[in-house]
Parts: structure tokens; sequence; C-alpha cells
């Protein structure tokens, strides 16, 4: 229960940290956008941010809208690595992932793999042990994350 | 050691070919009950010295179980070969006999049985085309045996490690390489081949692989709920899938929700009130009134448990409904403020609604909301 308890307080840290970030939104869905993007990139900074979905995540949050690169610096406290050193990286390690595959697997990824794949960040470059493993941890922080929102939201 | 396997086959000329076996089989088990603490694999190294004769039919019971083993293994060498049927050179025959001989002193499993045999027959045919004479070899099986330690406490067979390490002799380098390139840099996957299964390398990293998977799926069982019911990889991923799923809605769905709620994003007043929810945290109290009828039915909410409600929304909605039945006078102040903002909030959902509607977005999201709106309903009601 301690440890559960410390991820969800160090997500709402973070996740403050996030929204303190003046921004200019007035409509509802501008700032939906901003609450849910403090909420995942909170999230993923969590614990060490060493897992692969983790960084992941962070690197489409990026890559998706420049602007939101100072948001996840200010929550994770560090600068991030330079993303196209990052997605770089990935498309090497992606690119060794399938060729070990390709040889010595060549198992047929059904529809389910595919599926669970789109879902968890990061996941289209992971093989079927390591999907597991990180859908996993990211179950976890899902829920943690939920659960948080949800007591948030109850209590406004 | 071996002293005692010459004094037997001594005395086996009388002995029908099936006795001997079975009488110098008792004379390994008991040997393998005195040598108890168990002989490291490297120690094969120094039994290659006296590979010879002996050493064969040692190696003839141990491998065939006692079992069809038609030449009398008190004749010459080149019987066994015939018999193995493998063409392959004495050398090569003594190294996979004398490694695979220390093998079975060091394992504590039963030999003799029926199953065993026939895996063992059909371990040999699968041996027998790879198996190449090299000194080389010999060599790269030593240290191949001393990196292959027990892995699981599974009480497998002998004989199947003994073919495992025979045919590893052929495969050697490349299955330790990939081994090694799968594990971690400082220690190495250890595998044990189970009785009567394959014990190519291939076969192998599969079999490793396999377990892996499903130990996870073990773990992902406990988490996602409704798990246990489903059995067999697919209907779990399908559930494992949905949940993902859902997790996901729900944080899209919440924020929405609290960005609804809040004009502007500010949150710090509710994160103290929040830090209250975790028993770690001293609480900090907020002199804000909106916020004080909300302190002690947000203690209940918390006594109901710190757990995770993992259902779908209408569950959770109705626990939090549930809990501040102990607490109602401070509800019912509660609930009047509720009123006030849950008419502009209800308004602005069901305009947002009607947007996200358009948008195309899934119709989970708005069942959450006629949902979340028919239980603020209910909390009026109360």
């Amino acid at each position: 229960m301690k440890a559960r308890s410390s991820l969800k307080q160090e997500f709402l840290e973070k996740w403050r940290k996030g929204l303190q970030i003046g921004r200019n939104d007035s409509t509802i869905l501008e700032r939906k956008d901003a609450i849910k993007l403090s909420a995942d990139v909170a999230i993923a900074a969590t614990r060490n941010a060493a897992t692969r979905w983790r960084r992941a995540l962070l690197c489409d949050v990026v890559s998706k809208n420049p602007t939101n690169k100072h948001v996840v610096e200010q929550i994770l406290g560090h600068k991030l690595k330079n993303t196209a050193a990052t997605t770089r990286l990935t498309t090497a390690c992606r690119r060794r992932i399938l060729r070990r595959g390709q040889n010595y697997r060549r198992r047929k990824r059904n529809k389910r793999s595919r599926a669970l794949r789109k879902l968890v960040p990061g996941g289209e470059e992971m093989d079927g042990v390591l999907l597991l493993q990180e859908t996993l941890d990211y179950i976890v922080s899902l829920r943690a994350q939920v659960d948080v929102m949800r007591r948030l939201a109850a209590i406004t | 050691m071996l002293h005692c396997l010459n004094s037997s086959t001594s005395e086996n000329c009388e002995m029908s070919v099936l006795e001997r076996q079975r009488s110098r089989l008792k004379q390994q088990q008991q040997q393998l009950s005195q040598n108890h603490p168990p002989i490291p694999y490297f120690n094969g190294n120094d039994h290659l010295a006296y590979s010879g004769f002996h050493v064969d039919q040692a190696l003839s019971d141990l491998v065939l179980n006692g079992g069809a083993m038609k030449p009398d293994p008190g004749v010459e060498h080149h019987d066994f070969r015939r018999f193995m049927n493998s063409g392959s050179a004495t050398t090569d025959f003594q190294m996979s006999s004398a490694l695979p001989r220390t093998v079975s002193y060091t394992a504590a499993a039963s030999v003799n049985s029926a199953p065993g045999k026939e895996s063992c027959k059909k371990r040999k045919a699968d041996r027998s085309p790879k198996i190449a004479a090299e000194e080389k070899k010999m060599k790269g099986c030593a240290e191949e045996e001393s990196k292959i330690t027990e892995q699981n406490s599974n009480s497998k067979s002998t004989t199947t490690t003994i073919s495992t390490s025979a045919n590893k002799n052929s495969k050697g380098a490349s299955a330790n390489g990939k081994k090694a390139s799968d594990a971690p840099k400082a220690d190495y996957i250890h595998v044990r081949a189970r009785r009567g299964q394959a014990t190519d390398s291939h076969s192998l990293a599969e079999r490793v692989r396999r377990e892996k998977i499903s130990e996870r799926m073990k773990y992902l069982q406990d988490l996602v709920p409704g798990c246990n019911k489903v059995t067999g990889k697919a209907g779990m991923l399908d559930e494992i899938i949905n949940y993902v799923q859902s997790l996901q809605r729900q944080v899209e769905f919440l924020s929405m929700k609290l960005a609804a709620i809040n004009p502007r994003l500010d949150f710090d007043i509710e994160s103290y009130i929040l830090k209250e929810m975790f028993p770690a945290c001293p609480p900090a109290m907020e002199p804000d009134h909106s916020h004080l009828q909300f302190n002690t039915s947000v203690e209940e909410v918390s006594g109901s448990g710190l757990e995770m409600v993992v259902d779908p929304m209408d569950a959770t909605l109705r626990r939090t409904i549930s809990a501040p039945i102990t607490a109602q006078q401070s509800f019912l102040n509660s609930s009047s403020l509720n009123q006030i903002q849950q008419v502009t909030w209800e308004d602005e959902l069901r305009n947002l609604y009607s947007m996200e509607y358009q948008q195309g977005r899934s119709t989970f999201i708005s069942q959450q909301i006629t949902g979340f709106l028919e239980a603020n309903h209910v909390k009026l009601e109360m």
C-alpha cells in the first residue's frame, strides 16, 4: 500500500507542476488537452522513467507538438534528451528487434498482439515477452493515474 | 567411481544383458546417493581422460535406461557404434558419454522409467545426424557444461539432460552464443530440458521464451480483473486489451470532466485536500469555504479504502455515492453546493456531448457522461 500511495503522490506532484505552467486556454477542449497532457507526462515521469513505454510516450508527446517540450522538462526536472537522437535510437532498436524476430521466430503477429501494441505506447517495437512486461507496468501506472484523477474529480 | 564400474563389468560375462545393466545402474544410483554434494560440471573434463571402453558401457546404460540394447555391452567397441547407428568417431562418442555421465551424477532424479526410455530413443535418433567429432567441441562442450546449471527446481530426469548436453555438443558455440546474447551481460540463461521433450537449441530457446511469456501472463492475470475465468492466451489478451482501452478512455473522460469543472486550471487547492487522503501526508487545511464542506466527504471516500476501483465508471460512481452515506449531514451541505455547480456543469457537458459526438468520438464517452449525469441526479436526491 505504501508503494502505491507514493506512486500516486508522485504523480500528483508532477501533475500539479505541469498544470502550473500558464496557458491561455479558453475552450473546454483546450483545457482538457492541457490536463490530459500534464497527466500523461506526469505518469510517464514517475519512478525513474526508464521503461520503454514511458520513453515512447514522452517522445510522442514532444513530437506531436513541440511546444509541449517545456511541460515535459518542467515535470521531468531535467532537459529531455534530443528527441531526434532518441528516435534514431529507437529505429535502430526496432530494426534489430524485427530482424531478430524474423530470423529466429518467424511468428505471425496475430490480431490481438497488434491491437495491444497499438494501445501501449511504443508497442510496435517490442517483442512478445517485452510487450507483456511493459503492458504490466503500463496498466499499473494507468490505474494510479485514473484513481487520482477520479478522486480529484469527485472532490471538485 | 570408475573402479566400481570396472569391477562390475568383469562379472558380467555370466549374467544376461539386462541384468548386467540393472546392476550397473543400481551401483551408479548408490554412488549418486553417496556423492550427495553436487559435483560441478567441470569435473567432466577430468573424466575425459579416463574415457574408454567402460565409460561407453556406463553411458549406454544410462542413456538407454537399461532398455533394449541389443549388442552385449561387454563386447567390442564397434558394436556400440553399429548399434548407435551414428557413424561417429570413437572420441566423439566418448566425449558425449563422459560429460553426460557427470551430468547424471549431479542431478538427483530417477533414471528408470518407460517414458524416459522412449524419449531416449527418440533423442538418440535426433542426435545421430548432429554428432561431429572434434577436439575443439569437447572444450566448447566443457565450457557449456560449466555454465549450464539448474535453473528451476524441477526434478526432471537426468537422461534428458544427457541428451541435452549431447545435442549441445553439436550446436555448441552457436546455441551458447545465442543464449548469452539473450541473457544480460553478467549471467547466462540457464536452461534444462525437460523429460520427453525435444532438446535442440532452437526448441529450448522457444521453450524459455514461452515460459517467460506464461509467467508474465500470470502476473497480468492477477492485475486485470475478470481474467480468472478466462484461460488461454487469446482470451486473456482480449481482456487485457479491453482493460487498457477502458483505462485510457477513463483518463480521457476524467480530464474532460476536470476541464469542465474548472474554468481555469487551478488545482493547487484540491491537491492539498487530496494529500489528506493519503495517510502518510499531514493534512493541510484550506480556509476555502467551498471546500470545507467537502472535507468530511473526502475523508469518507478515503475511508472506503485506497483500493483502486477497477470496474467501469458506473460501478465506481456508485461507490463514491455510497461512501458518504455515513456522513449525511455534511453531504447534504455539500450537495447543495453540488447543485449549483452541477447545473452549469451538466449544461456544459451536454454541449460537450453534442460537440464530441459530432467529432466522431466513441460512444463510450457518451455513455459515461450520461451515466455520470444520472449518478449526479442520485446525489442530489440524497
